[in-house]
């Protein structure tokens, strides 16, 4: 994309096109790998959940700058060591471990994929979650099992608990499940 | 660019691209600058249909070697502080990204653009409530003031 945004330029300054101008673009396009913090090319670098580069070592500083009040240097979004996620470019597994350098770079986290075959969410009965499959009673007793918004479910568990955050996944699953079947049910 | 300091090496990046691309009524001495990167002065014209246009001001930045960590030490310098609500007498600004809120992806440039904008925002000239008061006993660096921030809308 970059190279395509460049010839793009060189396209349209022509011939005449000096040779300094296409540097200050190729020079502009690099400004994106750039660290917030020191506005070099980021080196050890991590990136923030809310998207923003840093180098490793510069986002450890300014943490430790300001421990009770860890926000993102660019748009203030809560940030934390644990949460950000180190980028790995192809030349950047050279020989030297990273982690031989103080501080130590958080590692990347992998979360397997879901086996496609059998779906967690069934067989969960006796949860608040009631599907009926039946032809006849979809797709509404469908929706007022799956689309309980706002509704004051007596197991809810408290805002912010690791139940609830699994709650809210799988209602996530089953509202796309009920697209899905409505699709089916449209392409049938 | 060999031997510099992590904040001379970025301050060292800042000024070429405010010298390069100042932004518009702001301008850095650069003599100063080069003599001594942890020590600028920016000229900044009042901007134009505001209170203050044809108004020309005098900032001085301090930097510590740890830029950008540290916020820089901003003060209006020269004879003709503007009269601001914002502004003491001694050339002081009660700015929250001075301090509380500093950020380290802040530049001199975004500090330049804010205060333009704080200025060009005002409606009535004038000192702070507090200003006889301040002046006489503050400290001579505004980040030592512990600023209460009243609301940004003036
Ligand atoms: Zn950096
Ligand atoms: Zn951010």
């Amino acid at each position: 994309m970059a190279s395509s945004a460049n010839e793009d330029v060189k396209g349209s300054t022509g011939d005449e096109g000096h040779n300094s101008e296409t540097k200050d673009e190729e020079k502009k396009d690099d400004s994106i790998f750039e660290c917030n913090i020191c506005l070099d090319t980021a080196r050890d670098a991590v990136v923030s959940l809310c998207g923003h580069l840093f180098c490793w070592p510069c986002l450890h500083q300014w943490l430790e700058t300001r421990p009770n009040r860890q926000v993102c240097p660019v748009c203030k979004a809560a940030i934390s060591k644990e949460k950000v996620v180190p980028l790995y470019g192809r030349g950047s597994t050279k020989q030297e471990d990273p982690r031989e350098k103080v501080p130590p770079r958080p590692a990347g986290q992998r979360t397997e994929p879901e086996p496609g075959t059998s779906f967690p969410g069934f067989g969960f009965g006796d949860n608040s979650f009631h599907m009926s499959f039946g032809i006849g009673a979809f797709p509404f007793g469908f929706f007022t099992s799956t689309f309980n918004f706002g509704d004051p479910r007596p197991a809810a568990a408290a805002h912010g608990t690791h139940q609830h955050m699994e709650e809210q996944f799988l209602s996530k699953i089953f509202l796309w499940l009920a697209i899905l079947f409505l699709t089916w049910l449209l392409m049938a | 660019m060999a031997g510099m300091s992590p904040s001379e090496r970025r301050l060292q990046k800042e000024l070429m691209s405010l010298i390069k691309e100042p932004p518009p009524g702001v301008s850095v001495d650069t003599n100063i600058a080069e003599q001594n990167l942890l020590h600028w002065v920016i000229h900044m014209e009042g901007a134009a249909g505001t209170l203050y246009e044809g108004e020309r001001f005098q900032l001085q930045f301090k930097f510590s070697n740890k830029y950008p960590f540290d916020s820089p030490e901003v003060t209006f310098i020269g004879n003709n502080i503007p009269v601001h609500p914002h502004v003491y007498s001694n050339g002081h600004i009660c700015l929250s990204i001075l301090t509380d809120d500093w950020s380290p992806a802040l530049s001199v440039q975004s500090v330049c653009l804010s205060i333009v904008s704080m200025l060009s925002s005002c409606k009535e000239k004038q000192r702070p409530p507090d200003n006889t008061f301040y002046v006489k006993t503050c400290n001579k660096n505004p980040k030592k003031t512990k600023w209460w921030y009243h609301d940004d809308s003036v």
